[in-house]
Formats: structure tokens, sequence, C-alpha cells
């Protein structure tokens, strides 16, 4: 059975993604008292999630 | 009753009935774990009500993109490209549920409760299943779907006990994702139904697991003082 096409670049892509996430969210938590360092993070989190919605996956794989 | 543990590289010596129930089943589950943040992040993350609140959010969207990842990653080894799913419009999506836009914090806490829930009764299906790629993914995404679900009951829990406007906004967002989540099971009379069980990729008829999500919710929402929708009020498939 053929692989789907961009099934390695995409499971690649993403895991990158995911960890950047995971990493933004625990570098702010033990900090919950600093609001930079939050807000930073959740900003982040926010622009790394829009591109993930919006699956430009050519994009993605150049 | 098929048993073997089938790996990737069986795959292709397989029934054709067989490959295309686990490529439908599998579509369906990526597109309804991508389908979640699709539906909170816009305006569930910027707005949720503590700091805390909006990185938990955060955090769920990671894990369901990751548990999309899984799935996609499963069904891209047997040929199946799920990635136009990505980017789908709600509205296209394979289940009703995730049609609209969860805009409010009471919808979000409750989508965990009920939804989240239904996608706990969907992968425990595949527990010991016949396709062990599937199988073996499942510990961590089970594991991770239990937290969602408990921050939803968490959440709706405290609206509920606070009473009064909030009390009420949670039972509105109760009556709204009750027949949604009931709904998701498909309909009781599935023939396909009987075929994923008989090739090991299920383990319950649609309405097996139906009704005993229903008592679950059911004694999770009288126990919150709230009240327990109409179930067959609104359905679409009974």
């Amino acid at each position: 059975m053929p692989q789907a096409p961009n099934t390695e670049g995409l499971d690649e892509h993403l895991k990158d993604v995911i960890q950047a996430l995971h990493s933004a969210v625990n570098w702010a938590m033990p900090h919950l008292n600093d609001p930079k360092i939050v807000d930073k993070a959740i900003q982040d989190c926010k622009e790394i999630l829009d591109v993930v919605m919006e699956g430009n996956i050519s994009e993605w794989l150049k | 009753m098929f048993k073997d543990k089938i790996e990737l590289k069986d795959f292709e010596k397989m029934d054709p009935e067989y490959k295309d129930l686990l490529g439908r089943v599998l579509t369906i589950q990526a597109d309804c774990e991508i389908g979640g943040p699709h539906l909170y992040v816009e305006d569930i993350l910027p707005n949720a009500p503590t700091k805390v609140d909006q990185l938990i959010v955060a955090r769920t969207a990671a894990e369901e993109v990751d548990h999309y990842r899984k799935m996609a990653r499963i069904l891209g080894d047997i040929g199946v490209d799920v990635s136009y799913v990505l980017s789908w419009p709600n509205q296209k999506r394979y289940v009703e549920a995730f049609h609209g836009k969860i805009t409010t914090w009471e919808d979000f806490a409750v989508f965990g409760l009920l939804i989240d829930r239904v996608g706990r009764y969907q992968l425990e299906e595949y527990i010991d299943c016949t396709y062990a790629p599937l199988d073996r993914i499942l510990p961590d995404v089970l594991r991770e779907e239990e937290g969602h679900l408990d921050y939803g009951t968490n959440k709706t829990a405290e609206m509920a006990a606070k009473g009064g406007e909030s009390k009420e906004r949670a039972q509105n967002a109760i009556n709204y994702w009750y027949v949604k989540g009931l709904d998701m099971f498909g309909r009781s009379e599935s023939k396909r139904s009987e075929r994923y069980m008989y090739w090991g990729l299920k383990r319950r008829t649609n309405a097996q697991a139906r009704e005993e999500y229903r008592k679950e919710v059911n004694a999770l929402i009288e126990k919150m003082g709230l009240e327990i929708p109409d179930p067959n009020k609104g359905r679409l498939y009974l």
C-alpha cells in the first residue's frame, strides 16, 4: 500500500508545532505572576494555532 | 468474528471491506480531533476567564492537534490523505456537533463535559482492536482526552454550584450539547456498526455505546443539580 503524499512531512511538521505549543504553555505555567511572560505565551500559542487552522500544507512543507 | 492483529505490512492483504471501514472510521476520527480546536481557539483562547484557563485552552488544542497528527499518520501509512480536513470550514465537518462555533465559556466547559466524553467513548471502541498501529496510540490519546473532559466537567460543576445566572447559562449549554452528543453515536440500526464489530474495529453497537454514555452523563448532570434535557428533542439520529 503506497503511503499518501506528505505523510512523513506533515507528521514531522506537526510534531514541531505541538512541541512549540507545549513549550510555550510549560514556560508560562510557573510564571503566572508575570503577566509579560504569560501574555507572550498565550499570544504565541494563538499565532501558532491560527497557522495550523489555516492548513496551508504546501507552504509548511516547502 | 475477525480477531487477528493486523500490522501495517499485512494491511495490503486485508479484505477490501476491512480497508474501507478502517479508512472511513479514522478519517471521521481525525476530522473530529481537529474539529475541536476549529470550534474554540478563535474566541475562547483570547477570552477564557483567567490566564490559567487560557493556557489550559492552548494545551487542550495542542493535544487535539496531536491526536489529529496520530490519526493522520496511521491513515497516511495506508494511503489515505486527510490533510484536507485541517483547513475545512466547520460547516463541512463529518459530524454535526462540529459545525458551529464556540463563543462562550459555558459552551466550552460543557463541550468538554459532553462532547469530549463522546470522544472518549469513540476512542474506547478501538481498545484491543484488530489494527495494531491504532491500538498502540490509544493509551496516551485516551489519557489526554480524559483530562479534557475532567476539566470541562469541573468547570461546568463550578458554574452550576454558583447558582443564579451562572447556573442558568450552564443549563442552556447542556440543553444545546446534550442531543448533539447523543447524535454523535450514529443510527441505532446501523448495519455498518455490525460490520465494524465483525472486523474487530469496534466493541459496541451504536445503541449500546449511546446508552452507556446517556447513563453516565445523566448521573453527572443530576449531581450538579441541573436538569437532564429531553433525549429525543432535536435529535437527528435515533
